[in-house]
Parts: C-alpha cells; sequence; structure tokens
C-alpha cells in the first residue's frame, strides 16, 4: 500500500491534516489504532476556547476560531460547534489583578478579544454565579462543539477529498530507505513520502521511530456529564483561579471538568477515575453556582491526553528525520486548535509558507533542557 | 471500613454466599439497594404486602426462610445501599442514606442478577407498555396488579406471572405465546436431558396447564406484534396462523427473556464472552465464579443465566473459593465442599440447554422493525436514526453512541446496549464478539451532584495484582 503522505493517528489533529492535504490533491492514509476520535479528541469537553491562551498560542487559536464559525460550511458537515462566549470568573480582588496583568499583556501585544467584565456585567452574562464573584474575563467568539461530531467531520470531508482511513491497524516500525519511509504495522506494510505524527498520548514512540525525542507524558483528565436541567447557563464557565469549568448544552446536561487527572494506562487504552477528586470538582461546580446542588450526575469519564512539559503543543518539522512532522502534545487544550493545524501541517508538507511563527513549538525545544 | 469480603446484591446468590462466608467467621458485608434481602425473586418474601403471599407459589414463598437464615448469619447486611461504584482494588462506593460512603474488601462477589431483554416491538415506548419484570415488581413489592393487561412473548417469567395474576383472581384480558413452533422441535433434541430436572420441567408444565384451564384466551405461535395506540397502548395486535388478531387492554407488558445485568461487570472492565446459546453477553468467570481479576468474584444469573435455584449453588461456590483465597480453606477442603453444588449444577445444565433452545429469542422480536420505533428510549433515538449513524461511518457500539446520542442517556445504554451490538453484528455481517459492547462507567445510576461533593476520600487502598484466571 502506497500513499504520499501517511498521518499516524486519527484524532482531529490528523484528520484535519488529511483533509487539508487531500483538498490539495495529495494521496492521504491515516492509520489509527483503534477507531476515529476514539482517545482525546472524541471524549473531550468539547471547549472551543480562545481566551486565556497562552501567548505563543494566540495567534494559532485566534485564526482557528475564525474558522470554527464557518467550519460546519467548509467541510459540508456537521460539527456541533456553538458561538456561546466563554467567561472566566472572578472570586475576589487577587483574581481581579491577576486579570489586569493579563489584560495589559494582552493589549501590549495587540489583543483586543479578552475583555473585562465587572460584577453586574458578570451577573448579566450567568444570573445563578454566586453573589460573592465579583467580575471577570470574557471572549465572545469562544464556544463549544461536539467533539466527535468535529473529528468525524474532518474524517468525512477528507475522505470525500480521497484520503483513505485505515482503523484498527497499528503502527509497529517506522523505517527510512532512500526516500521512501517503509511502516510496519499489525497489517500490510505501507510506504511513504511522508509520515505525519499526530498520535496523541502516544506520540513519543511514533517520534521515536521517526528519530525524535520528546518529553511527552500523558495523562487521563477527568469529565463528568449530569442529567438535563432548566437552562441556567447560557456562555461556557470557568474561573480564573479555581477548578471551575463547566458548560451547559442546549439539551440541558452540564458538561463538568476543570482539569483534574485520573489514572492513564495507555498500555491497555484505559483509564480509572480518582473519585475523590472528581467530587471536589463537584464541590467547586456548586460553590460558584448553587443551583448545580440538584444536579444528578450521569456519567463520569476519562481520555488519554498527551501533555508537553512547558502544555503547548509540537508542531512542526522532525528535527532527525527528513519527511517527517510532528503535531501533538495539545496538553487538553488542543481541540480548538485542530482546524488551523490541519492548514498549517499541509502547508507545511506541501511545502508552502505556514503563515505563522512556530518556533515555540519545535520538538527539540527541551533537548538541552533538564526537566 | 475494611472487610475480608463484600457482596453486592442480596438475591439468591448473594445470601447464599454470605451465608457461607460468614460461618467461617470471616468480615463479611453485603450491600443491597433494597430495604430488605432477597434481590428480584424473593423481593419481599419476608414481608409480603399481598395478604395471600402463599398463592405466588412456593419458589416465591420459601425465600422467606432463606432470608431469615441470612438476618442471622452474621453477615453485616447494609440495607438501602446502593452501590455507585466498585473499583478494580476492591474499592467500594455507595450511597446510603444520603451520602456517598466508602468502603474496602480483599474479595468482592458481585450478585447483580438478571435484566429482561429489550423487546422493541412497534409501540413499546408508549405509557401502558411495560415488562413482566415490572409487573412482578409492583406485585410483590406493593400488592399492585394491572386488571384486564394483555401479556406478551415467550419464557418461563411470563407464565409465571400470568399464573399468579389468576391465582389472585386478577383478570387477564390474554396472553400472547410468541415462541415459534420450529422452538419446540429443536428443543425437543434436549428433552432427555431436560427429564432429568423433571421436578424444575413439572412446574414449568402445570403453569401452562394452570393458564390454559383457566379460560384465559391464549394464542400460541404469534407474529407480527404491533403496541395499539397513539399516545398511549389501548392493546395490542398480532397474527395468529395467518389471521390478524387484535386485544383490548390498557397495559400491556412484554418479556423475551432475561440476560445476564452485566453494568456493573462492564463499568469494572471485565473480560465478556459472547454465550451464542442465550443470545446474550456475560462476564467470564471460572467454574467458582471467579473473574479475570483474580479477587473479584461473580455469581448467580449475572454471570450467565442460570435460574435461581443454580444461583444459590453459584453462591455457595463462590464462597467456598473465597474462603479458600483468604486461607480459610485449603484447596482439598473447598473442592470437598463445592461437590454438591457443583454436582447440582452439574445436572441442571441439561434442562438449562433445553431451556435456552425453546426460549431462544427470535429475531423479529429482538430489533425493532419499523424504521421510526425507538431504540433509544432516553434520547429518542430510532433504528433509523442509528441506521443513518452506521452509514456515516460509526461501526463500532461506542462511536455511534458518540454520533447519535443512542445511550448517553440516564439509563447509559444499559437497556439499548444489548440492541445496538445486535444491529451492528447485524449491519457489519460480523459475530456480536467482534462487535464489542458499550464503554459502561460508573455511577451506576444517577448520583446526586450535591451527595457526591460531600465525598472525600477515606483511606488510600493497595492494589494487589495477583494470579491468573483458572
Amino acid at each position: 500500500m502506497n500513499a504520499d503522505i501517511l498521518i499516524i493517528g486519527g484524532g482531529i489533529q490528523g484528520c484535519a491534516t488529511a483533509f487539508h492535504l487531500a483538498r490539495s490533491g495529495a494521496s492521504v492514509i491515516v492509520l489509527e489504532k483503534d477507531y476515529v476520535a476514539r482517545h482525546a479528541s472524541g471524549v473531550n469537553a468539547g471547549g472551543v476556547r480562545l481566551l486565556g491562551r497562552d501567548v505563543a498560542e494566540v495567534p494559532l487559536s485566534m485564526a482557528s476560531m475564525e474558522m470554527w464559525q464557518t467550519l460546519d460550511d467548509t467541510l459540508g458537515e456537521e460539527t456541533g460547534f456553538r458561538r456561546q462566549s466563554l467567561v472566566n470568573i472572578a472570586a475576589n480582588e487577587a483574581d481581579i489583578a491577576t486579570l489586569k496583568r493579563r489584560e495589559s499583556q494582552m493589549r501590549a501585544l495587540g489583543y483586543t478579544h479578552e475583555n473585562m467584565i465587572d460584577q453586574d456585567e458578570l451577573r448579566a452574562r450567568l444570573p445563578h454565579v454566586h453573589p460573592s464573584c465579583i467580575g471577570g474575563v470574557v471572549s465572545e467568539t469562544d464556544g463549544y462543539a461536539n467533539p466527535y461530531q468535529a473529528t468525524s467531520a474532518f474524517r468525512r470531508a477528507a475522505v470525500r477529498h480521497g484520503a483513505k482511513f485505515i482503523e484498527g491497524v497499528e503502527l509497529k516500525g517506522l523505517r527510512r530507505v532512500g526516500a521512501q519511509w517503509i511502516a510496519r504495522t499489525t497489517d500490510a506494510i505501507i510506504e511513504a513520502e511522508t509520515v505525519v505524527n499526530c498520535a496523541g498520548a502516544w506520540a513519543d514512540q511514533v517520534a521515536m521511530m521517526i528519530g525524535d525525542n520528546v518529553p511527552l507524558n500523558h495523562g487521563a483528565p477527568m469529565l463528568m456529564i449530569t442529567a438535563r436541567l432548566p437552562r441556567f447557563a447560557k456562555p461556557v464557565v470557568g474561573a480564573v483561579s479555581h477548578q471551575l469549568s463547566f458548560k451547559q448544552f442546549e439539551n440541558g446536561t452540564v458538561l463538568i471538568g476543570g482539569g483534574a487527572k485520573g489514572f492513564a494506562d495507555r498500555a491497555k487504552n484505559k483509564t480509572l477515575l480518582d473519585y475523590a477528586k472528581l467530587a471536589f470538582a463537584a464541590k467547586t461546580t456548586i460553590d460558584f453556582f448553587p443551583i448545580m446542588a440538584r444536579a444528578t450526575i450521569n456519567r463520569m469519564w476519562a481520555g488519554l491526553e498527551a501533555y508537553m512539559p512547558d502544555n503547548i503543543p509540537v508542531i512542526g518539522p522532525a528535527v532527525n528525520s527528513d519527511q517527517a512532522f510532528h503535531a501533538f502534545g495539545f496538553s487538553a487544550h488542543g481541540f480548538q486548535m485542530g482546524p488551523v493545524v490541519g492548514e498549517v501541517m499541509a502547508n507545511l508538507i506541501l511545502k508552502r509558507a505556514p503563515g505563522f511563527d512556530l518556533g515555540a513549538f519545535r520538538i527539540d525545544r527541551f533537548d538541552r533542557k533538564i526537566l | 471500613m475494611a472487610f475480608d469480603c463484600a457482596i453486592i446484591g442480596a438475591g439468591p446468590a448473594g445470601m447464599n454466599a454470605a451465608i457461607a462466608l460468614a460461618k467461617s467467621g470471616i468480615q463479611v458485608v453485603v450491600l443491597d439497594r433494597a430495604e430488605r434481602a432477597g434481590g428480584q425473586i424473593f423481593r419481599k418474601a419476608g414481608n409480603s404486602p399481598l395478604p395471600q403471599s402463599g398463592l405466588l407459589g412456593p419458589d416465591y414463598t420459601d425465600g422467606a426462610t432463606l432470608i431469615e437464615v441470612f438476618e442471622k448469619c452474621g453477615a453485616t447486611h447494609m440495607a438501602g445501599a446502593d452501590v455507585w461504584h466498585l473499583g478494580e482494588d476492591g474499592t467500594v462506593l455507595y450511597s446510603a442514606e444520603g451520602e456517598t460512603r466508602q468502603l474496602q474488601a480483599r474479595e468482592v462477589l458481585i450478585c447483580p442478577g438478571a435484566m429482561e431483554r429489550p423487546m422493541p416491538i412497534s409501540g413499546w415506548t408508549l405509557p401502558g407498555v411495560m415488562t413482566a419484570g415490572a409487573a412482578q415488581v409492583m406485585l410483590k413489592s406493593d400488592a399492585i396488579v394491572a386488571q384486564g393487561a394483555v401479556f406478551a412473548g415467550s419464557g418461563p417469567l411470563l407464565y409465571l406471572i400470568v399464573a399468579q395474576y389468576l391465582r389472585l383472581g386478577v383478570k387477564v384480558a390474554a396472553m400472547v405465546d410468541t415462541t415459534p413452533r420450529a422452538n419446540y422441535t429443536a428443543a425437543l433434541a434436549h428433552g432427555s436431558g431436560a427429564l432429568r430436572s423433571w421436578p424444575i420441567l413439572r412446574k414449568g408444565l402445570s403453569l401452562m396447564r394452570e393458564i390454559s384451564a383457566s379460560g384465559v384466551p391464549v394464542y400460541k405461535y404469534a407474529t407480527d406484534l404491533k403496541i395499539l395506540g397513539e399516545d398511549r397502548a389501548t392493546g395490542l395486535a398480532f397474527n395468529v396462523g395467518g389471521r390478524e388478531k387484535q386485544v383490548s387492554a390498557d397495559t400491556v407488558f412484554l418479556h423475551h427473556g432475561v440476560i445476564p445485568n452485566s453494568n456493573m461487570t462492564r463499568a469494572l472492565q471485565l473480560v465478556h464472552e459472547w454465550n451464542a446459546a442465550q443470545q446474550c453477553w456475560q462476564v467470564k468467570t471460572n467454574r467458582w465464579g471467579q473473574s479475570t481479576v483474580p479477587h473479584v468474584s461473580v455469581a448467580g444469573d449475572g454471570a450467565g443465566i442460570i435460574g435461581a435455584d443454580g444461583a444459590q449453588s453459584a453462591g455457595r461456590l463462590a464462597a467456598s473459593n473465597i474462603l479458600a483465597r483468604l486461607g480459610k480453606l485449603s484447596e482439598a477442603e473447598r473442592d470437598k465442599e463445592a461437590r454438591q453444588d457443583h454436582a447440582a449444577l452439574r445436572k441442571l445444565a441439561p434442562f438449562r440447554r433445553f431451556i435456552d433452545r425453546l426460549y431462544r429469542p427470535m429475531e423479529a422480536l429482538q430489533f425493532p422493525r419499523e424504521p421510526d420505533t425507538l431504540v433509544c428510549r432516553c434520547e429518542d433515538q430510532s433504528l433509523q436514526d442509528l441506521r443513518n449513524g452506521f452509514e456515516k461511518g460509526a461501526r463500532d457500539p461506542n462511536a455511534l453512541k458518540s454520533l447519535t446520542r443512542c445511550g448517553m442517556g440516564p439509563c447509559q445504554g444499559r437497556q439499548c446496549g444489548p440492541m445496538v451490538s445486535a444491529l451492528l453484528a447485524k449491519w457489519r455481517d460480523e459475530p456480536e464478539s467482534q462487535v464489542g459492547y458499550f464503554r459502561l462507567r460508573s455511577p451506576q445510576r444517577l448520583l446526586n451532584l450535591e451527595e457526591f461533593s460531600r465525598f472525600q476520600r477515606v483511606q488510600a487502598s493497595n492494589m494487589d495484582s495477583e494470579e491468573a484466571i483458572e
């Protein structure tokens, strides 16, 4: 089996890269060891967030946010994207001070998408917030999408442009012979001129096959979702200095995150939950929104996610091999970046200008550091 | 709190296991969500609200004796304890009196019992349509009956509840039996084996005689069942011998056999196997009920349908093995103690083969037939919705769930799960073992957020990884 480009990993980065490449006429195979969107891309909280990004990520994230607004049309598929705004709540004066520092930093860089709001404005946007909360910050373009649907949408659009997806087949080894990559899998041999590592929580293993070392870690961020409740919060909700994170979907269910991690066993595709930590997230949610005391939890779960030590991804060419590229390590906030990363990767691979400074995302940025 | 053994479920398997374990002086806790022990079959057998509970038959009333022995056996019985999470390390999280509590056990025995196989005929989600199991719960728990109901489907429980209704003088509009003629022929091959369990067979036959002698219309070999009514059930239409029939009724009770309740064993990610004879998934266990996690055992119908008598044996066998694992019995002592129960289960096996073949579910009743018939009642997903999802590329049950929301509602796929896997197997033209199943998770049922928010880890626990399954 042959293709111009072999993408390892059928998450949103792999599917979006496949879409942009196939649309440009390249022949693409996506190899997925489970099924498309099985892991972090399919089971994450679906947050589409520009607010509070690491400054290195802001240009990419802004471009991606613009793409999200019309993504259903671009793909001819439903991603479930809803622009609802995102509000991060300030619980006290220290939070306001943090927000002011951030505001001056962002203004200095010329960014205007994060805007502070006062207590009245906070209450107008979130009538059920605890009265002691004193303000916050909002980003109007933010919202959420359905992660499985969105990832599948990229996949189906890519397939329409000729990309081929192989599911349930795992990469076992990569060799570079002449100008060709030879991929040994649990099924057939695949040959390609270029390989792209979008392997998420398994990306360090693929990077090693390519010849690059990377200090990738993996974890199991936990989520829980409630049964339906009357609508009480339109924006996606976070907090400046508390592990508060939730969104209420149109059907009334509330998805609660907050970043607490369970236990990840990637060799077994398995996650175990830490219920005490989840219970703390439940407590935080009720502390900020007393109305949530009446909610009932329907499901709790965790996905397998890849984390870099600095919590920003690896995006760019391999450093120790030709014709190899990486996009992984999004550290629990990569879903929103999927659309733009697909385009950037396609540009890199097809030797077009990426349009962004990717210096902060080099795979070898930790090579000389002692972690 | 730490125990030598935690038993989840106080039905025939759980109670027998508890009695056997407590005898050896180990610390046993039995958690059950009901206020009184008994499980489904012996529900309120010790404190029946019925004035003449004897009419339900000796198989029910005998439960009172077992419950009494159990209550005095020395095991800690936590009644009203609703287990919502069981961890691989033996951590049990449960709700009681409005709070989440935690305990640890060296050994865990899950006795989750059976659940009814869904019977998604057209109109099955209309108000007024219930299952035969629900009829039994209402009868045993609250002495509530439905006058003039139709009972439809196949399987021993259906005949039992009809006979119980008749004995109590409740009017039954009709019994519509869907067991196909071909099943009787095929089951005959196992007939001589079944005769070895003649007393059970005789009980079944006498139920049938009782029903036909009562004068209630009995329609055999019925096909093409359909609930009548727009907003609620008004009756049942079906076909018998090529002729369309209709029976009017406000209540229709459906039953199509039982399958293991695998929600907890699934959430624990134990290995499950496809049981072709019973057309259902069951947790993989050895002959002691031990699962693929050595300190977790499963007994009774929850480990494969064997009926209440079999469950009692299975509970005792699991207990013997647990005692051996705890060092209270040598393997030789365990084997000696187990001889009688192993023999009882061996003797039941041919009868079970006969029953399984006779009441093998019909494909026509396992799947919805009309495109708009619901598969997932929580999220309103019809057969057509699922088919569309499949055609969009969702070939895995979990992928289909993510795409359509089928199985994402409050029941978390505990109802529609078997149907979804069966449909995908049909559409993919692959065995169900290949298709797999929903990834179920804790909590086992809706859990109040405020209750949960007060939960704090009490103590850390060590996980022991031990010898593999025999």
